[in-house]
């Protein structure tokens, strides 16, 4: 039979995996400055379309990255005042 | 090396080295923890965080689409440089980064580990019912483990299934906690994939769950008695990027789809003929055989 210690231990298990979901997108947008970075340095100067849109999706992943963080915050906060009245 | 071989191979590189992996780690932690939360919540009304996390997880898909055109946009300004034979895509490498990951994120073991502990016998009845392998007597084979992450209960159970030994597999799900356990859920689908495409020689689709089920139906269901076939179904649709079939099926036990890829996970590379040390991120790439990989065994 499940119990309240039970329900809160699913949360925590669920927002152990959020954590670390968090971890990998910090890692993923440190790799990305790189990235960018290199990228720019190399190809300065060209006016190649796929330069442009090379630096574009990476600006565009560099921004969904951010708001999946954001939104993990806003999920993480939610599940905890859940847990914080039960 | 002339300077635009040098220019091509670092724009190789650049590209290679595009956090693909880690955005795929991402989405499959969160898609693990909204699969958790939504088996918590499923007659609340308190969403718990599960319509954001849904969010969350459609950006980190934004964003790994836009890392490919990223990829994509290098590879066609090498071409355009006249170095097409550097602009093929990489070799995809979310499997190890799903696997790699694993053993340096867990959280600490303090007393915040002391919560998920609580999940332990709910874990255990779980696999016990699905295995049929009752849990172990002492409390230090269940739930205790000995340190193993989740990509190092991967590998054992895989091993586990490629003997055709259930009793191991049994075991070896029952040694670690709930937290570890379900975490297969996250590490498992970009292995599943890869695994699925040496097999059947070319990337899945969604014609190939006929041949993917045939191959795998039935050592999953001798390794797994408990486990019901739409768990089956859904993780191959998975693989072969099905689309969402919506409420047609009942949202599953968050055990039964953790442990059921890692038995699958064990079939197809027992389909294979590899090891589970072929799983180890480190370990090279092993030999493809399309012409024989193709054919169902």
């Amino acid at each position: 039979m499940a119990s309240v210690a039970e329900v809160r231990a699913a949360v925590d298990a669920a927002l152990a995996q959020v954590t670390e979901g968090q971890a990998a997108i910090q890692a993923a947008r440190e790799k990305l400055g790189e990235a960018q970075q290199s990228l720019a340095a190399a190809l300065d100067g060209s006016a190649n379309d796929a330069v442009g849109a090379a630096h574009a999706s990476l600006s565009q992943a560099d921004q969904s990255l951010e708001e999946c963080l954001g939104a993990t915050l806003l999920a993480v906060e939610q599940a905890q005042t859940y847990t914080a009245m039960l | 090396m002339s300077l635009i071989q040098e220019l091509g191979a670092q724009l190789r590189a650049t590209s290679d080295e595009l956090p693909t992996g880690q955005v795929s780690v991402a989405m499959e932690r969160l898609r693990s923890a909204t699969e958790l939360l939504m088996w918590v919540r499923e007659t609340s009304v308190d969403p718990i965080g599960v319509p954001q996390l849904g969010n969350a997880t459609e950006h980190a898909e934004r964003a790994a689409a836009a890392l490919r055109l990223a990829q994509d946009a290098i590879a066609a300004y090498l071409a355009a440089i006249g170095l097409s034979g550097d602009a093929s895509a990489p070799p995809s490498g979310d499997w190890r980064a799903a696997l790699e990951r694993t053993g340096e994120q867990r959280p600490t073991q303090g007393a915040e580990a002391v919560a998920p502990e609580r999940l332990g016998p709910w874990w255990q009845a779980r696999v016990a019912q699905l295995t049929g392998e009752p849990p172990p007597d002492s409390d230090k084979a269940a739930g205790q483990g000995d340190g193993a992450d989740t990509a190092e209960l991967l590998r054992r159970v895989a091993s586990g299934v490629r003997a055709g030994d259930r009793a191991r597999v049994g075991r070896d799900l029952h040694s670690v906690n709930a937290s570890i356990g379900l975490a297969l859920s996250a590490v498992t689908p970009p292995v599943l994939h890869r695994l699925a495409g040496d097999l059947l020689g070319h990337e899945p689709r969604p014609e190939d769950v006929p041949r993917l089920r045939a191959a795998a139906a039935g050592r999953v269901r001798s390794m797994l008695p408990g486990t019901g076939p739409a768990v089956l179904e859904t993780l191959i649709d998975r693989i072969c990027r099905v689309p969402a079939q919506g409420a047609d099926r009942p949202a599953a036990h968050p055990a039964d789809n953790a442990v059921t890829a890692s038995v699958l996970t064990g079939v197809l590379l027992a389909r294979l003929g590899r090891d589970a040390s072929s799983l180890d991120p480190a370990a090279p790439e092993p030999l493809r055989r399309p012409a024989e990989a193709a054919e169902p065994r």
